[in-house]
């Protein structure tokens, strides 16, 4: 009885709560057409790309100087790369580690699990601090690279503890035991078995990395990231441009997601039709 | 290192001796073993240097003795006493528990019935799923553009001020609304909500119905069911959503630097002028005392309920 008119009322306050989440992002986004020469907030003088043309630098050099967004991509897509691929070989290799049971796994679990949680600001200021000793330069492809890790690692570790939960060994040992190599054995059954995990491990070090920013500040020296780039402009007054630009890097995230849903997909369906083939025979 | 070179010389010379006496399969279970321990070492290895190494750098360098541009490694305790003498130090401890608090207090608030609905009203998996993904999408905007977008939302010719001065409600534009604390609580609570929404609707999806149908049968109201069977058996959501928020808030500063116009210093934005100015023993003051607080707060989170076990 109060369930059937308790239901609606949570489910419309579901659809605000949604729109609570959205709004801003919702504005940014109406207000990243405006025309050249408005501001960052309301009315919209006049319905244009100028700020997107503005960002990609397609505009007559004005008074508002361009985003420095060209080299400090390259620099974010690098480092999310290269802290994608240690990270995911760090967290398969950590996570079939604990598939043996050894003394003193609860410290060791939880020393890997600290890592998505203590601040960034704070191991930001200890490896600003140790380079100081040490006499390390600090640089985003070293001192920032090492802690990206040690942020995206624990969540690659978790994806593939969770995968390697659920995955029957004795598939491997019947591949070995029929005189197959251990190459070919991780090749043909445990890749396939544990792909889901590892592409899902992938993305998340990926898209952490790539926006990372906390881990970066004290860390990265002269050379800066886009995060670092963008909360730059933070202290000077704000532009159209930087609407234009969350637009951009929006769109460019959902395309990663797209291509990690197919990806996705395809392992499933892949998986699918084994399965079919073995009903088959 | 050493520790590590010491327990694989012990294992080695344990093996040896195993080979002797020891069982087969005894024997490959320590082979397992030895295997896991290498497996795991490279992460370990990499979490001690380049984690746990530079927080320890951190306390250390918090009695180092500071000079103009530069810290030197005299051990004092002047950083702590100027810390916790100075008046503007003591109020940003206080602004950032302050503001914890009250976020925590309103993602829980807010996020609960969002929860409720999602985890225990929709009973259809599929909608259920959508919906927690139409939760999560606006994760895939970059966190600096979802804090700056609150800018054209609550400013001045915002459109939270044009919305309400078209319907007439206000006069003359609200200017509390941005660059003030307010901002900064609604951010982090719109920014955070969805930590606490996740683990909650979580927990009520496993709910058995038929426990909430067998004490509706025996007459239970909706308030006694909620209080008696639903909030208990949510709670391991709460406390890990309340730690998930938590940790993230307490270690906070670019919300508080870009949407409160400077008037909201959180010890996050001490560290960060602190190491502006190469003032690096106060700063390392500043994350220690950080550091105790979100540690006090973890401690008292995990009293509350026996997370492992209820998971």
């Amino acid at each position: 009885m109060e369930a059937r008119v308790l239901k609606p009322i949570l489910g419309v306050y579901c659809a605000a709560f949604i729109l609570f989440l959205y709004g801003p992002m919702i504005v940014l986004a109406i207000l990243s057409f405006q025309g050249a020469g408005g501001g960052p907030q309301f009315p919209i003088i006049e319905w244009s790309t100028y700020w997107y043309r503005h960002l990609l630098g397609m505009t007559e050099p004005g008074r508002i100087s361009r985003l420095p967004i060209g080299d400090s991509l390259l620099r974010s897509l690098t480092l999310a790369v290269m802290t994608t691929v240690v990270s995911t070989v760090l967290g398969v290799v950590t996570a079939q580690g604990f598939r043996t049971r050894f003394k003193g796994s609860g410290v060791v679990f939880y020393l890997v699990i600290l890592g998505m949680i203590v601040p960034g600001v704070l191991v930001g200021l200890g490896m600003a601090l140790l380079s100081n000793l040490l006499g390390i330069n600090r640089s985003w492809w070293g001192t920032a690279f090492v802690l990206h890790v040690v942020y995206t690692f624990p969540f690659a570790f978790l994806v593939m503890l969770a995968i390697f939960n659920r995955f029957d060994r004795s598939v491997e040992e019947a591949s070995l035991s029929l005189g197959v190599s251990p190459a070919q054995t991780f090749r043909r059954v445990t890749f396939p078995m544990i792909f889901p995990g590892v592409l899902s491990a992938m993305l998340f070090s990926f898209t952490l990395s790539y926006d990372e920013f906390s881990r970066t500040l004290f860390t990265s020296g002269r050379e800066l990231t886009l995060p670092l780039t963008i909360y730059g402009t933070f202290s000077v007054e704000i532009y159209p441009n930087i609407f234009a630009f969350g637009v951009l890097t929006t769109l460019f995230s959902f395309t990663l997601l797209l291509i990690y849903a197919l990806l996705m997909l395809r392992a499933v369906r892949s998986a699918r039709s084994f399965k079919g083939q073995e009903e088959a025979a | 290192m050493m520790e590590f070179a010491g327990e694989q010389v012990q294992g080695a010379v344990q093996a040896q001796g195993g080979e002797n006496g020891a069982s087969p399969a005894e024997r490959r279970a320590r082979q397992e073993r030895r295997t896991a321990l290498m497996l795991i070492s490279p992460g370990v290895l990499w979490m001690a240097l380049f984690m746990v190494l530079p927080l320890v750098m951190v306390i250390y360098v918090s009695f180092w003795t500071q000079t103009t541009f530069t810290v030197e490694p005299t051990l004092t305790v002047d950083s702590w006493v100027r810390f916790l003498t100075s008046p503007t130090y003591l109020a940003s401890t206080w602004a950032t528990v302050r503001i914890w608090a009250v976020v925590l207090a309103a993602t829980l608030i807010i996020g609960y019935p969002v929860a409720l609905f999602i985890g225990l009203m929709v009973r259809n998996q599929t909608l259920q799923t959508a919906l927690l993904v139409v939760c999560i999408i606006p994760f895939w905007t970059s966190f600096l553009i979802r804090v700056i977008a609150w800018r054209p939302m609550l400013g001045t010719e915002g459109a939270i001020n044009t919305i309400l001065l078209k319907l007439g409600i206000i006069d003359t534009p609200l200017t509390t609304l941005l660059f003030s604390e307010f901002a900064v609580l609604v951010g982090m609570t719109q920014i955070y909500c969805v930590f606490m929404v996740g683990p909650i609707t979580f927990m009520l999806s496993r709910i058995d119905p038929s426990v909430i149908e067998a004490a509706r049968d025996l007459g239970a109201g909706f308030g006694r069911i909620f209080f008696k069977i639903i909030l208990p058996l949510s709670l391991p959501g709460v406390i890990v959503g309340a730690i998930f928020v938590s940790v993230m808030v307490l270690g906070e500063f670019a919300t508080a630097a870009s949407l409160s116009g400077r008037k909201v210093n959180l010890l996050g934005n001490i560290i960060v002028s602190q190491v502006g100015s190469l003032k690096w023993a106060f700063a390392s003051v500043a994350g220690v005392i950080l550091t105790t607080i979100i540690a006090a707060v973890i401690t008292v989170l995990l009293r509350i309920v026996n997370v492992r076990k209820e998971m």
